[in-house]
């Protein structure tokens, strides 16, 4: 009986880890598509998710005697109702308590996700604790670690679902049916152990199965904006495309954002003439994503080919079919990540467009970099343009938008003889090694190309004084945007907050009283797993980061680090379980295998650069998860391994967590780059060590 | 039930104290819980307490229309909102301060925004023509729109942009450099810097010099009728024929800007007016027709009116532009009724929309 009590309680943490990662990563998705779609957002939801759940942890201390399976068959029931209801409410409540169509600022972002996470993680963040103490009730002397190693299963068999299955297959609302229909099950199966389950139990899984039919029924529902027409909706792996019909104008939304129009004809004709008409033949042609109309300019040059990429084939072919993208003479449509792209092909363009968003995410400031400029222009023949453009003012530059502006100028300059900056309806720049001419509807008729929006409003716009105006805002002491120091992430944070005039201070004097409260309380041990949480989400978010930047955007790789940072946990926790009597020794020796990894990922990038391959951040992560999981049970042992002991490490371990991806995200890589992020982790593990290395008590 | 130890009282405050200011931000962005939905539906400015600068610079001047109260306090008499500021308060649109007991105007002089555009960008078709406007624009907005065009410059205080030191002689001066036959007060509102449009206008008029105020019409109808003195033409925003939208979009209401274009229609002044079209917003062809119903009671049929493509921009960033369809069948709806001049604007299909149909000329 005991036995199959064990087993039974080993499926509903499974079952939880899997619930708990599909509706995370789904619930991530969500944010992006219905708030600001930054890297910025992403950290301020795992915090929230992580901080909640540890307060969850804590509060599962409280739970005693009474413990027993029911109660946690009914607890997890209640994760499986509350999981598709923190999705549809954060659907439906966005425009409730934010205006429609309107941008939500970073506070408001954070208390918004704060409040509609808070349900969900914080009863994630009981039952896992909860399921231990229900455990050793029954069996007294129930291994915490088995606990930790059975969740930690669970977790990636969650990432495994979600990355390679669900993701493909199914809508937000039908993954999490199909991810909380097995916690039912495991649920439904804890809670009749030799008899019928109680009618709370029923009457709770009944629920959970409605709730759950309901939210698929009424998925595509909760998609529609007021007064127009949801005429296509998709989940592609990077995100979600819609394309929203409003009288006659179509317009694609990727992740609740409007991108494209296509009844946008004059910014096409900008995007694509500016560049192209400073050319004497444009016989290649390479597109980084198209505006509405794009092709029909690009027919004017009558090019023997025209590359399009798009990484994302759902997104393409809707532009394919609403008439977005033409199909022209020499087109052909490349999914791939544009810089992985470049750095394979060994094609040579005359001109290279592109028509990317601003560079606001990490994602996307990989195309604005001086590597990514160099690679471009390796991809040129001489003479031969590459263009870009960025958000532009109308009357007034803010100073972040100068520094952005001279800062993307020093980049290119760096690279091409000649920028040239045209005040359109973005602000354009031009790059060759040739000398350009601003004089474009000039150049458009003596190649007998007829443009009718430059035709008719270049010079009332662009007018010599204002293209002086704009090339004279270039300030000079401004440092050039790179890959492993990206400056613009920092201006687009600085003019994020200003825009909802706001301060980051407040979050970041609130972090630091919290964290300096919880630093205090906390033993040796507590502190080493602390700063082990804060390693391994950090160096995740390191590592995600420049595998973008050396081998562009692929999903599935990305999916893949992901997994191996959670899979090498499963063996270290064996690992450590094994080895854990030699105490402080493993927790020191991991602790130094840790540091020296960081100088290998730093060295690697240093000297490495352009060689690094796939195969050494695999290795890497599964190392750091490795080390990081073999900690977790020499802690719990050195600490007694007694309930308590399991909640203060479990919560250590969140609480790190929490504070490494915010802290790593928002605040060391823009503002001190990849490389001095990883020394700042190094310094964090020193300090861990040293505590550990001078500490001689008996108790930790 | 066990007791709670000290340590996890400590911990539990910790915890607690962490959370505050995330549920303090929330709760004050959104009136509380009760008040929220007020909140989303009303985003009119607040006062901006104890935030006037401790000693005024060379660029201030004293408000020209305020009431002094008991106690130090002082009442905005420029514009419907009607700050009620105390010693050391900053009105909503930033640029009026109370430094002890007395309100002055921060940006006298100092526009942060100097240009020279055709007369044809400000939209104004109907009022000379091909020639150019010296215009200018200093820091604040009575408003808070959420698609401003401007907002790098209408939603921050004076002493945060750059600036020109530039009085109305030195305005003046510069016009004739520029050989510009007008100046426009635009881009912000200049309804903020009242004194310093105000000085300039009548300084300009003296010269022979045109003044175009452009601007939302939300103005009290004293300083108002002051303003039509010395005002050549204006291009009025009505941005919606909705007080609720005006409070979601813009933080203000309607009837006092339909009061602006009855004032300015009975004063004789040439304006145009001007709607940006918002999906999901203004593009209610009931409200459009209401609103074309007003005009053409109330001011009448001759005043030009621009009707003005939406793109995403600021914070509302999360629409579609609007169609051009939308434009077209308003334009039609509009002079189907009987107003006479209707531009469809920000389309780049120009004819025959934007032709004017008495002088033939875009």
């Amino acid at each position: 009986m005991k036995k199959n009590i064990d087993r039974r309680i080993a499926a509903v943490v499974i079952a939880t880890g899997v619930s708990s990662v599909v509706t995370q990563l789904l619930v991530i998705r969500e944010f992006l598509s219905q708030f600001n779609g930054n890297e910025f957002i992403v950290a301020l939801i795992l915090f929230n998710w992580l901080f909640i759940g540890a307060l969850g942890t804590f509060i599962a201390s409280f739970a005693g005697s009474k413990a027993n399976p029911r109660r946690l068959a009914l607890a997890s029931i209640g994760l499986a109702i509350l999981s598709p209801l923190e999705l549809i409410g954060i659907r439906l409540l966005r425009d409730i308590f934010f205006i429609y169509g309107s941008s939500v600022g970073f506070y408001q972002t954070f208390a918004f996700s704060f409040l509609t996470i808070f349900p969900y993680s914080l009863l994630l963040g009981f039952v896992l604790p909860y399921s231990l103490i229900v455990a050793r009730n029954l069996i007294p002397g129930f291994s915490g670690t088995r606990v930790y190693i059975i969740d930690n299963i669970g977790d990636v068999l969650g990432g495994v679902l979600f990355s390679f299955i669900l993701v493909f297959t199914v809508t937000p609302l039908q993954a999490i049916c199909i991810a909380n229909l097995m916690l039912v099950a495991a649920s439904w199966w804890l809670a009749s152990p030799g008899s019928r389950p109680v009618s709370l139990f029923k009457i709770g899984a009944i629920s959970a199965l409605m709730v759950m039919a309901a939210g698929v029924w009424f998925e595509k529902a909760t998609l529609k904006p007021p007064g127009m027409e949801l005429a296509f909706y998709k989940e592609s792996k990077y995100g979600r495309i819609a394309i929203i019909k409003d009288n006659d104008q179509h317009s694609l939304y990727l992740d609740g954002k409007p991108v494209f129009s296509s009844q946008n004809d004059d910014l096409a004709e900008e995007t694509i003439h500016y560049p192209l008409a400073q050319l004497n033949q444009a016989n290649h042609i390479l597109l980084f994503s198209a505006e509405g109309g794009a092709m029909s300019e690009i027919e004017k040059y009558q090019p023997l080919t025209v590359d399009y990429i798009e990484i994302d084939s759902v997104v393409s072919d809707a532009l394919f079919r609403f008439g977005f993208v033409n199909p022209i003479h020499g087109l052909a449509a490349i999914h791939q990540d544009g810089r992985a792209y470049l750095a394979r092909s060994e094609k040579i363009y005359d001109a290279i467009v592109m028509n990317l968003p601003e560079p606001d995410t990490f994602q996307i400031n990989r195309f604005y970099t001086d590597r990514f400029f160099s690679l471009a222009k390796n991809h040129l023949f001489p003479g031969g343009i590459f263009s870009f453009s960025i958000e532009g003012f109308d009357n007034y530059p803010t100073d972040a938008q100068m520094v952005k502006i001279s800062s993307l100028y020093h980049t290119a300059r760096k690279i091409f003889r000649h920028v040239l900056l045209l005040p359109g309806q973005r602000i354009f720049f031009l790059c060759c090694d040739h000398p350009l001419n601003p004089d474009i509807p000039r150049l458009l008729d003596e190649k007998n190309i007829h443009a009718r929006y430059i035709k008719g409003s270049y010079y009332g716009n662009l007018s010599n004084e204002k293209i002086r105006y704009l090339n004279e805002l270039i300030q000079s002491d401004v440092p050039v945007n790179s890959d492993y120091s990206p400056h613009l992430i920092r201006l687009m944070f600085t003019e994020w907050f200003k825009k909802f005039s706001t301060s980051p201070g407040g979050l970041m004097g609130a972090l630091a009283l919290t964290l300096l409260i919880y630093l205090a309380r906390i033993s040796r041990v507590e502190f080493l797993l602390f700063s082990t949480g804060f390693m391994i989400m950090g160096s995740e978010i390191l590592v995600v980061f420049v595998f973008q930047i050396c081998f562009g955007y692929i999903y599935q790789q990305i999916g893949t680090i992901v997994t191996v940072f959670l899979a090498g946990l499963f063996p270290g926790a064996i690992l450590g379980e094994a080895i854990r009597k030699r105490g402080r020794q493993v927790l020191l020796l991991t602790d130094a295998a840790l540091i020296v990894l960081i100088l290998v990922l730093i060295s690697a990038l240093l000297f490495g650069g352009d060689q690094l391959t796939p195969g050494f951040i695999v290795v890497f992560g599964f190392a750091v998860s490795l080390a990081c999981g073999c900690q977790f049970p020499v802690a719990l042992h050195l600490r007694g391994g007694g309930k308590k002991a399991m909640i203060d490490v479990f919560s250590a371990d969140l609480m790190g967590a929490a504070f490494g991806i915010l802290a790593v995200s928002v605040i060391l890589i823009p503002y001190l780059g990849i490389i001095w992020s990883a020394f700042c982790l190094i310094g964090l593990k020193i300090t861990s060590l040293m505590i550990m290395q001078t500490s001689h008590e008996i108790a930790f | 039930m066990r007791s709670l130890s000290r340590r996890e009282i400590l911990v539990s405050g910790a915890l607690a104290l962490a959370a505050c200011p995330f549920a303090a931000d929330a709760f004050c962005s959104m009136n509380g819980l009760a008040g929220f939905k007020k909140s989303s539906e009303d985003i009119t400015g607040r006062i901006f307490k104890n935030d006037a600068p401790k000693i005024l610079w060379k660029w201030s001047r004293e408000a020209y229309s305020y009431q002094q109260l008991p106690g130090e306090a002082v009442v905005c008499g420029i514009c419907p909102h009607g700050c009620t500021l105390e010693k050391g308060d900053r009105s909503i649109c930033r640029s009026k301060v109370n430094v002890n007991g007395k309100l002055y105007s921060l940006s006298y002089g100092n526009p942060c925004s100097v240009n020279v555009d055709p007369i044809e960008k400000k939209p104004l078709f109907h009022f000379h023509p091909k020639t150019t406007s010296f215009s200018i624009a200093a820091a604040g907005c009575n408003f808070r729109c959420l698609n401003c065009q401007n907002w790098q410059i209408s939603q921050f205080k004076p002493e945060e942009l750059k600036t020109y030191d530039l009085f109305p002689e030195a305005v003046i001066r510069k016009v004739k450099e520029a050989n510009a036959a007008s100046i426009a007060y635009t881009y912000s509102e200049a309804i903020t810097y009242f004194e310093y449009m105000m000085d300039t206008a009548r300084l300009a008029k003296e010269k022979g010099i045109y003044n175009l105020w452009i601007s939302n019409g939300y103005i009290n109808p004293e300083p108002l009728l002051d303003l039509c003195k010395v005002i050549d033409a204006a291009n009025i925003n009505l941005k919606s024929f909705s007080d609720a939208t005006y409070r979601t979009l813009n933080g203000g209401t309607l009837d006092p800007v339909l009061n602006t274009f009855k004032t300015m229609h009975q004063q004789g002044v040439h304006f145009e007016l001007t709607t940006l079209v918002v999906p999901g917003y203004v593009d209610d062809p009931k409200k459009f027709s209401a609103m074309c119903d007003w005009i053409l009671s109330n001011i009448g049929p001759d005043h030009p009116m621009h009707l003005l493509r939406f793109f995403p921009n600021y914070k509302l960033d999360r629409l579609p532009p609007t169609p051009v369809d939308t434009l077209t069948a308003f334009r039609k709806l509009a002079m189907k009724k009987g107003i006479r001049y209707v531009y469809v604007g920000n389309v780049a299909k120009r004819d025959p929309l934007r032709v004017c149909r008495q002088r033939g000329r875009p």
